[in-house]
């Protein structure tokens, strides 16, 4: 992806991750931590933790179409980008409460489930669009032989 | 420059004469629209002009300012530009893949996915072009006859 495209995208993901954030802090917080009570700093954290996830898009740039396994590499580049990220903002930015390996463990353990799912999906939805494509060019071939 | 256009019988060839003072771009421009449009393309090789049938280009790409048609063994320069050549091909088969590729859809042999919502088509010779992802939906139309 190149220029206007990959910002647009990237700016796209940065609020979509920031939602996604708030979210789970809503859904998992009442669960983990009942008694904890936040202050008007804790609106930050979904900022924060969107940015961690989001700055390591920039490995993915590039001016010219990246083939796919130099893709590939870009893409391990950025989940651990994001890992080590979010490791530094738990242990040196988060409560005491995150400071515990098996709460990071876990931390970790989520985001690299959710990447490469994430990429999973989207690689099985790029697959099918892919066959449809290629039985749609087989047809426009014997069309116009 | 004067345009006259005169009927002929169909027993006689259709042609185009050009009558000009001298050969500027822009009659070369208008010479490779008519052998385009007769689905011949001038290549130029070693500083040696070749004719190529359009059928057997299998891409056209820019780089650096230069446009080059690949055929299945042999890579020739053209004088022309991407988007007149875009503009040319588009009834011969010819869609934009990507910022700097024109390919000829005929010359695919299949259609793979490439990560980030990208294509990549394997071309019969074996080679690989990448179609971005603003461009397939471009391909998409154009296979269903949008284009």
């Amino acid at each position: 992806m190149q220029g206007k495209e990959f910002w647009i995208d990237f700016v796209r993901t940065f609020f979509m991750v920031t939602t996604l954030i708030t979210m789970v802090f809503l859904v998992v917080g009442p669960i983990l931590a009942p008694e904890q009570t936040f202050g008007y700093q804790v609106f930050s954290a979904p900022l924060v933790y969107a940015l961690v996830g989001t700055v390591p898009n920039l490995v993915t740039y590039s001016k010219r179409e990246l083939k796919v396994k130099e893709l590939l590499l870009r893409k391990v580049l950025q989940l651990l980008l994001i890992e080590a990220g979010v490791t530094f903002v738990a242990l040196y930015g988060a409560g005491e409460y995150w400071h515990q390996p098996h709460m990071i463990a876990t931390l970790l353990g989520s985001i690299f489930f959710v990447f490469v799912a994430a990429t999973l999906i989207s690689w099985v939805g790029n697959l099918l669009s892919a066959k449809a494509l290629d039985r749609e060019l087989a047809e426009f071939q014997k069309m116009n032989e | 420059m004067e345009i006259k256009i005169f009927k002929v019988g169909k027993e006689k060839p259709e042609k185009v004469e050009i009558h000009c003072h001298e050969m500027t771009d822009e009659v070369r421009e208008i010479v490779a629209f008519v052998k385009t449009r007769q689905g011949q393309l001038t290549g130029i090789q070693e500083g040696n002009q070749f004719e190529i049938a359009v059928t057997d280009v299998v891409y056209v790409e820019a780089v650096d300012n230069k446009v080059f048609l690949y055929t299945q063994k042999q890579v020739y320069e053209t004088r022309q530009k991407l988007y007149e050549l875009e503009e040319l091909l588009r009834e011969k088969h010819f869609l934009r893949v990507s910022k700097s590729l024109l390919l000829n859809l005929m010359k695919v042999q299949s259609i793979k996915p490439a990560m980030n919502g990208r294509m990549l088509a394997v071309l019969k010779s074996g080679d690989e072009i990448i179609i971005t992802r603003k461009y397939v939906a471009e391909l998409k139309k154009a296979l269903r006859g949008g284009s």
